[in-house]
């Protein structure tokens, strides 16, 4: 009976081990890195994820076998790297992030042309290797003379509590490249925005030119969610993610706060979890409409019938689907033109509405189309038509009609009589005329 | 003028009430007739507005065509007229007539709602 017990969880750990969406494969510039970054990869471990290290040049390395991905999540911790081994390049991660794979890049101000490229696809630019974002005003007391160790303000966080978590926390330190978004590409968040005293630039070197990025538009941290909910987190410093930075208590040089500890740790574990699909996970479930007063759909709504509308929304919570709770989500019954806009009202997770139907005929949607930062794009369409009154349907015999009906009875009547008359005379007139 | 313009009224009248066959000048009252009722329709859509816009249209259309079909009705019974309706004999004309009612008012009748 023990053994069979043991067998038992033993099955059910190899399950745990593949569970969907948590294969991880870590990509690492050397072997130190799991030792120096060991909190932040326990954490992730913790919350489920199954992590394979591999070193950036190993020679083995597939992010593809047989057609199918191996890999849910990329880690890459190698910001170094000049090419990558095995098949991986590019073109093979942007692949990756193309059939839906997250991945989640830090670099460090020896970024090599690989990240650089991969920065570039997502619509994120670093700056050039050796660079560096350097803040003369924000730097931490740690700092050994370049301040470049910056102390990045929680206030500067982007408004996504559901991708940064909570803006109430310590200043993170930062040590890295700066990035600049692509400014034609919607979809690329600024998570993080240095101070508007920093800029980017080499820290060894005369600046004879302007800097890439200057202020507030030096990003520390960015991401990407793909319009297939892929996601991207890019951020400048892999420093950021080390026990070092994570333990680091935080006081700004000329006489700032002191901080225990820095604010670090939660938000790498806010951008992890968010990048990995563990937290703003969005689906449609059952969908339903059908006249106010029954249960089933009939073959083809009527203009201007009352028609109750449900959709049921689940949101993922430590890996279960649980009831989605917002109130602005919208439903628009659209013929190429949206007619009806209205907000639906949650209750457990279903949220429903009840509206009247438009007085124009043709073939509609109901469409849900809820886009929220931090969210999966949700997107449902339930195609209906609707025709216009039966022949027999309409109003009859109103009273402001009736000398309508009276004057076509005339007209009969009116016709009638002179059928009768005209015919009558017919022989008179011969004789008059005779 | 005005003198004028009255011997041509006075003319035309005697000349219509003695040359035109009695024939036709029923068909003229008959169109008379029509032709008042369709007015004062008009006149009550102006007044009440268009809601049973159906009704309205059909009542209206049935004024207008009793009116269109009486003149044809009108034209193939001249005399006159006889040279170019020559294929088209008296009770031909009268049986046309009636056929296009029946088709008219079924039409008004299912229109009218």
């Amino acid at each position: 009976m023990a053994f069979k017990l043991t067998g038992f969880f033993a099955l059910l750990s190899l399950c745990v081990a593949t569970l969907p969406g948590k294969r991880t494969l870590v990509l690492v510039d050397n072997w130190s890195i799991r030792e120096t970054h060991s909190v932040f990869f326990r954490s992730l471990r913790d919350i489920g994820y199954d992590l394979t290290f591999k070193t950036a040049d190993d020679a083995t390395l597939a992010l593809v076998k047989y057609g199918e991905f191996l890999y849910d999540n990329l880690v890459l911790f190698s910001p170094s790297v000049e090419e990558f081994g095995g098949s991986i390049d590019v073109s093979a991660i942007t692949n990756f992030i193309d059939g839906g794979g997250n991945v989640l890049i830090a670099a460090s101000s020896s970024i090599g042309d690989p990240m650089r490229e991969i920065a570039t696809e997502c619509g994120v630019e670093f700056d050039e290797e050796n660079s560096a974002v350097i803040d003369h005003l924000n730097y931490d007391v740690k700092d050994e003379g370049k301040h470049t160790l910056i102390v990045a303000d929680p206030e500067n966080l982007m408004k996504a509590s559901m991708i940064v978590g909570d803006k109430n926390t310590s200043p993170f330190l930062f040590r890295g490249v700066g990035m600049v978004s692509d400014p034609d590409n919607p979809l690329v968040l600024s998570l993080l925005r240095a101070s508007s005293t920093a800029y980017s630039y080499k820290p060894n070197e005369k600046i004879d030119e302007f800097p890439m990025a200057v202020g507030s538009s030096t990003l520390l941290v960015a991401a990407l969610q793909a319009r297939n909910n892929a996601r991207v987190v890019f951020v400048g410093s892999l420093d950021f993610f080390s026990d070092e930075f994570f333990q680091a208590s935080v006081q700004k040089a000329n006489g700032g706060k002191k901080f225990d500890k820095s604010g670090n740790e939660a938000l790498a574990l806010s951008l992890a979890r968010w990048a990995f699909k563990n937290k703003g996970v969005l689906r449609v479930g059952k969908v339903a409409h059908h006249l106010k007063g029954e249960k089933e759909p009939p073959q083809a709504y009527t203009v201007m019938q009352q028609v109750d509308y449900s959709i049921v929304i689940e949101e993922l919570n430590n890996d279960k689907w649980t009831p989605f709770k917002a109130d602005d989500v919208q439903l628009e019954f659209v013929r190429i033109d949206p007619f009806v806009r209205t907000t639906l009202t949650p209750k457990d997770g279903i949220f429903r509405t009840s509206f009247k139907l438009p007085d124009v005929y043709g073939v509609y949607q109901f469409k849900v189309d809820y886009n929220r930062v931090g969210f999966t794009r949700l997107y449902s369409a339930t195609q209906v038509s609707v025709r216009p009154l039966e022949h027999t349907q309409y109003e009859r015999f109103i009273l402001s009609a009736y000398p309508y009906y009276a004057s076509a009875f005339s007209m009969m009547a009116g016709v009638f009589l002179l059928s009768l008359v005209f015919l009558h005379y017919k022989e008179d007139i011969k004789d008059k005329k005779e | 003028m005005p003198e004028k313009l009255a011997n041509v009224i006075v003319k035309f009248y005697d000349e219509y009430m003695q040359s035109t066959p009695k024939k036709l000048k029923i068909i003229d009252a008959y169109l008379v007739y029509v032709l008042i009722t369709g007015i004062v329709q008009f006149a009550y859509c102006c007044l009440v507005g268009t809601f049973p816009f159906n009704s309205f249209l059909s009542g209206f259309i049935s004024t207008v065509g009793s009116f269109i079909l009486a003149v044809c009705l009108r034209l193939q019974s001249n005399p006159q007229n006889k040279l170019e309706f020559s294929g088209i004999s008296p009770e031909r004309s009268f049986a046309d007539f009636i056929f296009a009612h029946v088709i008219l008012h079924l039409v008004v009748i299912n229109f009218i709602g």
